[in-house]
C-alpha cells in the first residue's frame, strides 16, 4: 500500500498569517477573538469573532495587497483569496514546483469549504435590488464558487491532476485532507495540495448561526473569554475566518526527491450521525465510529494516541458528547493522553477548521509540545481527563488524533503519526 | 490491487422533463424538451428568458414534482429546493434498489454522496433580503442547513438512517460525476458496501441567472423558440440553458448486490479526474484536461477507446465548450470512428451540479435499452464535429457495451465515469 506524507503546511488564521505565526501565538495562549470592527454589529446577538489581522503593527499582519492585487480581487470571494494564501505557503514550504508535464499531472488540488463565498452572494442581492441585473460583475458566479479555490491553486501552479472541492460543514477540511490521502493511495496523484478556508464573517453569516443558537452570545464585551470548551460558562461557539492547506504526498516521491517530512498520514475515519441536522447524536456514536474508523484504518490500538485536538467548538451540547465519545473508545487510556480543543485561540473556522487543527495535530507531533484549551477555568462536570488547561504542555506525542463534526451529522477523524 | 467490481441498482431523477427515472427517459428518447420561457416577474428585466424548471405536480398530473411525498410539509420549511429534489430523487433509487437498512451494520456500511454546485442560492437571496429589510433577529434558524451543500447528503442520511460517510462535492458543473466517483472509492476502499450518490441543483434565480449571464454563459438568443434554445454542437448555439434537478443512483459491490437479490442495472467500471489549469471559467481549446480525464476512465476500467459505443457529452451549448469537447473527442477516439456522442442538456437543461448525476442515469439507461438518446436542435454540426458520430433527428437503437459520461465545470475542473452493460456475475 502505498504511504502518504505531508510536506508541506501553510495556514492563515485569526492569529496571523502562517503557520510559524500561528503556532509561536497558540502556544503562548494568544486570543485571536476580538470585536468585530469591520462591519456593523450593534443588532447582531453575536459580535465577536476570530479575525485575519490585516493592521500595521500586528507581527503576522496578513498583507492582502501584497498576494492578490485589488484588480484580482474582484475575482475572488475572501475566502478564495485566504484559500490561496494558505496553499501557496504549503507549496513554497514543500518546495514542489514541478514543470514537467507528468509531474503536473501528477499532482492534484482539494480545497473545500464549509459556506463558500456568502458575502459576495449577499451583496449581490443588494447589488441585484438596487441596481438590476445589469449591474451583476462578470466575475460574481466564479468568486463564489467553492471550488474556485481549487482552481485558482491549479492555474497558478499549474496542477492538472484531480481537481475537487468538498463541502461537509465543519468537517469540510478534514475531509479534505482525508479524500486526498485517499487519491494518493489509490494511485491517482503522486501529490495533493488539501485543505479548507472560510470567510464567512458577515453580517448574515452570524445572524444565520445565531438564529440556529449555535454562537457564543455572552462574551460580546470580553472577546477573548468568549471560546472555552467544557468550561462550565461556555454558550456557543465564535466565528473564525482562515485556511488552512497542506501539501501531502506518497512517501516514496517525498524520499526521493529529499523533501522535509512532518508526519505520515495514517488514518482516515468517516460516519454519518443519521440523527439530526444541527445538533449531534446525544450518544456521541457518530464521533465515536468516525475515530474509531480512523484507528482501525491506521492500524493502531488506542493506547497509541497521545494527543486528541478535539473539535470542541464551546458549545453546550457538542464538547461532553465529544469527550464522552473520547472515552468510551480510548476506556482507561483517556486519562493518560492529551486532549486539546485550539478553537479556543482561533475560534471556529468552520470549513477550514478542520484543515487548520490537522495542522497544528502535526506541529504537536514535531515538536513535542501540545497547545492548551484557552479560557478553560471551570470544566465541566465529568470533564476530567487531561484537557490541556490554560497553558501549553510539554509531551511526548508520537501519534495524534485530529476531531471534526458538522452539520449535518457528518463526522471525521485523522490519525498523523511520525516517520 | 485488484478493485471489487461495482453495479448499479437503483436510479432517480427529478428533471425538467418530470421526475421517475423511466418516465423521464421515455420522454427523453421522444425528443421532448423541458425548456420553457421563465416567467415575467422573473426575467423581465434581462437578456435571458428560457430555463429548464422542474414541472410541478399541478401542471403535469403523470410525473410533476410533489414534495409532499418524500417531506413532511413542516420539515420541507427547513430544506431549501434542492434538498427537496434530492429526498426525491433518492427515495426514487432507493425504492428500485430496494435497499432500506434496518440492522446497525446495514446502516453503517450505507454511504451518501451528494454534490451540488451551489446549494441553497434561493434560501441564501431569501435570507439577505430578510436581513437587510427586517435585521438579522428575523433571519430563520434554519436558514444554514437549508443552505449548506451537504445538507442534501444530511437530510437523506437522516431520513433513511445511513450512518457511514458523508460527502458533498461542489466541483461546479462537474460534481454530480464526481459525486459518483467518490462514492465509488468509498466502497473500493472498503469504507462502505452501497451508497446513494448523484447531485441536485435548484439555482434558477434572479441573481444567479444575472451572474451567469454576466459571465456570458447563457443563451439569449432563443428566447421566441425556448425548446430550440439549448442547442449542443449546433453552429447556432450561443450559450447554455439553466436547468434544475436531481440524479441519484445507487451503486454498491457486485458481491453485496447478489448476496441480497438486487438486479444489477449496468455496471460501474471506470472513473477519470483531471484539471485544465489553465483559466477559471473556460476550457482549453485543445480539450487537454476532458482528455485526460476520459483516458482514467478508460485506464481503470483496463478497455481501449475503441470499445467505446457511446458517450453523452458534457456539451453545454456555449461556443468555447463544446468545441474543446469536440476536440478532446476527436483526439481520444479518432475522426471517423468513436462512438455515438449525445447531449442530453439539449433536452434538460444545464443542470449544474445535478447534470453529471442526471446524465450518468441516462447513460446507464442507454446501455440497458441498447439505445443512444439524440442531441436536439442539431441542425447544422459546427464543423469541429466532422468525422464524429453525432446521434441526431432521431435516438439511436444499437449494440453497445461500454458508455462514457463527461462532466465539466468552472475552475478547470473534469471528469468521467465509465459504465458497462450488466452481462451478468
Amino acid at each position: 500500500m502505498r504511504r502518504v506524507v505531508v510536506t508541506g503546511v501553510g495556514a492563515l488564521t485569526p492569529l496571523g498569517m502562517g503557520v510559524q505565526g500561528t503556532w509561536k501565538q497558540l502556544l503562548d495562549g494568544v486570543s485571536g477573538i476580538r470585536a468585530i470592527d469591520r462591519f456593523e454589529t450593534e443588532d447582531l446577538p453575536a459580535r465577536i469573532a476570530g479575525q485575519i489581522p490585516v493592521e500595521e503593527g500586528h507581527p503576522y499582519r496578513f498583507d492582502v495587497d501584497s498576494l492578490v492585487p485589488a484588480k484580482d480581487r474582484r475575482r475572488m470571494d475572501d475566502f478564495i483569496v485566504y484559500g490561496l494564501a494558505a496553499a501557496i505557503e504549503a507549496i513554497e514550504d514543500s518546495g514542489w514546483k514541478p514543470t514537467d508535464e507528468d509531474d503536473l499531472e501528477r499532482t492534484g488540488v482539494i480545497i473545500g469549504s464549509g459556506i463558500g463565498g456568502l458575502p459576495n452572494i449577499a451583496q449581490a442581492e443588494r447589488t441585484m435590488t438596487a441596481g438590476g441585473p445589469r449591474k451583476i460583475s462578470p466575475f460574481f458566479i466564479p468568486s463564489s464558487l467553492i471550488n474556485l479555490v481549487s482552481g485558482h491553486v491549479s492555474i497558478r501552479y499549474g496542477f492538472k491532476g484531480p481537481n475537487h472541492a468538498v463541502v461537509t460543514a465543519c468537517s469540510t477540511g478534514a475531509h479534505a485532507i482525508g479524500d486526498a490521502s485517499r487519491i494518493i493511495k489509490y494511485g491517482d496523484a503522486d501529490v495533493m495540495v488539501a485543505g479548507g478556508a472560510e470567510a464567512a464573517v458577515c453580517r448574515l453569516g452570524l445572524a444565520g448561526f445565531a438564529a440556529a443558537r449555535a454562537l457564543s452570545t455572552g462574551y460580546n464585551d470580553e472577546p477573548t473569554r468568549g471560546s472555552r470548551p467544557w468550561d462550565k460558562g461556555r454558550d456557543g461557539f465564535v466565528m473564525g475566518e482562515g485556511a488552512g492547506v497542506v501539501v501531502l504526498e506518497e512517501y516514496e516521491h517525498a524520499k526521493a526527491r529529499g523533501a522535509k517530512i512532518y508526519a505520515e498520514v495514517l488514518g482516515y475515519g468517516m460516519s454519518g450521525d443519521a440523527y439530526h441536522i444541527t445538533a449531534p447524536a446525544e450518544d456521541g456514536n457518530g464521533g465515536f465510529r468516525a475515530m474509531r474508523n480512523a484507528l482501525k484504518d491506521a492500524k493502531l490500538p488506542v493506547e497509541a494516541i497521545d494527543y486528541v485536538n478535539a473539535h470542541g467548538t464551546s458549545t453546550p451540547l457538542g464538547d461532553e458528547i465529544e469527550l464522552s465519545a473520547v472515552k468510551r473508545l480510548f476506556g482507561d487510556h483517556a486519562y493518560k493522553l492529551s486532549m486539546s480543543s485550539t478553537k479556543s485561540s482561533i475560534g471556529h473556522l468552520l470549513g477550514a477548521a478542520g484543515a487548520v487543527e490537522a495542522i497544528f495535530s502535526v506541529l504537536a507531533l514535531g515538536n513535542g509540545i501540545v497547545p492548551p484549551t484557552l479560557n478553560l477555568e471551570n470544566p465541566s462536570d465529568n470533564c476530567d481527563i487531561d484537557l490541556v488547561p490554560l497553558k501549553a504542555k510539554e509531551r511526548q506525542v508520537s501519534y495524534a488524533l485530529s476531531n471534526s463534526f458538522g452539520f449535518g451529522g457528518t463526522n471525521a477523524s485523522l490519525v498523523f503519526g511520525k516517520v | 490491487m485488484s478493485l471489487p467490481r461495482l453495479v448499479v441498482t437503483g436510479l432517480g431523477v427529478v428533471s425538467p422533463l418530470g421526475c421517475g427515472s423511466e418516465i423521464v427517459w421515455q420522454r427523453l428518447l421522444a425528443g421532448r424538451s423541458g425548456i420553457t420561457s421563465l416567467p415575467p416577474e422573473m426575467v423581465a428585466d434581462m437578456a435571458v428568458s428560457v430555463g429548464g424548471r422542474v414541472p410541478a405536480i399541478a401542471d403535469d398530473p403523470d410525473a410533476g414534482f410533489d414534495p409532499d411525498r418524500s417531506i413532511t410539509p413542516k420539515e420541507q420549511k427547513k430544506m431549501d429546493r434542492f434538498i427537496h429534489f434530492a429526498m426525491a430523487a433518492a427515495d426514487e433509487a432507493l425504492a428500485q434498489a430496494g435497499w432500506a437498512p434496518i440492522t446497525a451494520e446495514g446502516q453503517e456500511r450505507t454511504a451518501t454522496v451528494i454534490a451540488s454546485g451551489i446549494g441553497g442560492f434561493p434560501a441564501m437571496n431569501e435570507a439577505v433580503a430578510i436581513c437587510t429589510e427586517k435585521g438579522p433577529r428575523r433571519v430563520s434558524p434554519f436558514t444554514i442547513p437549508s443552505f449548506l451543500v451537504n445538507l442534501a447528503a444530511g437530510q437523506v442520511s437522516i431520513k433513511h438512517g445511513f450512518k457511514g460517510p458523508l460527502g458533498a462535492p461542489v466541483t461546479a458543473c462537474a460534481a454530480g460525476v464526481q459525486a459518483i466517483g467518490d462514492a465509488a472509492r468509498l466502497i473500493r476502499s472498503g469504507e462502505a458496501d452501497i451508497a446513494v450518490c448523484g447531485g441536485a441543483e435548484a439555482s434558477i434565480t434572479r441573481v444567479a441567472l444575472a451572474g451567469f449571464a454576466a459571465a456570458r454563459a447563457l443563451s439569449t438568443g432563443w428566447g421566441h423558440a425556448p425548446e430550440q434554445a439549448s442547442r449542443p454542437f449546433d453552429q447556432g448555439r450561443d450559450g447554455f440553458v439553466m436547468g434544475e434537478g436531481a440524479g441519484m443512483l445507487v451503486i454498491e459491490r457486485l458481491d453485496h448486490a447478489l448476496a441480497r437479490g438486487a438486479t444489477p442495472i449496468a455496471e460501474l467500471v471506470g472513473y477519470g479526474t483531471s484539471a485544465d489549469a489553465y483559466h477559471m471559467t473556460a476550457g482549453p481549446e485543445d480539450g487537454n484536461g476532458a482528455r485526460r480525464a476520459m483516458e482514467a476512465a478508460l485506464r481503470q476500467a483496463g478497455i481501449t477507446p475503441d470499445q467505446v459505443q457511446h458517450l453523452n457529452a458534457h456539451a453545454t451549448s456555449t461556443p468555447v465548450g463544446d468545441k474543446g469537447e469536440l476536440a478532446a473527442i476527436s483526439t481520444l477516439f479518432g475522426r471517423g470512428a468513436g462512438p455515438a456522442i449525445a447531449s442530453t442538456k439539449s433536452a434538460t437543461g444545464h443542470l449544474l451540479g445535478a447534470a453529471g448525476g442526471i446524465e450518468a442515469i441516462f447513460t446507464v439507461l442507454a446501455l440497458r435499452d441498447q439505445i443512444a438518446p439524440m442531441t436536439l436542435n442539431l441542425d447544422t454540426p459546427d464543423a469541429d464535429a466532422d468525422g464524429l458520430d453525432m446521434v441526431r433527428g432521431a435516438p439511436r437503437p444499437m449494440a453497445m457495451d461500454y458508455a462514457l459520461s463527461n462532466g465539466f465545470g468552472f475552475g478547470g475542473v473534469n471528469a468521467s465515469v465509465l459504465f458497462r452493460r450488466w452481462q451478468g456475475a
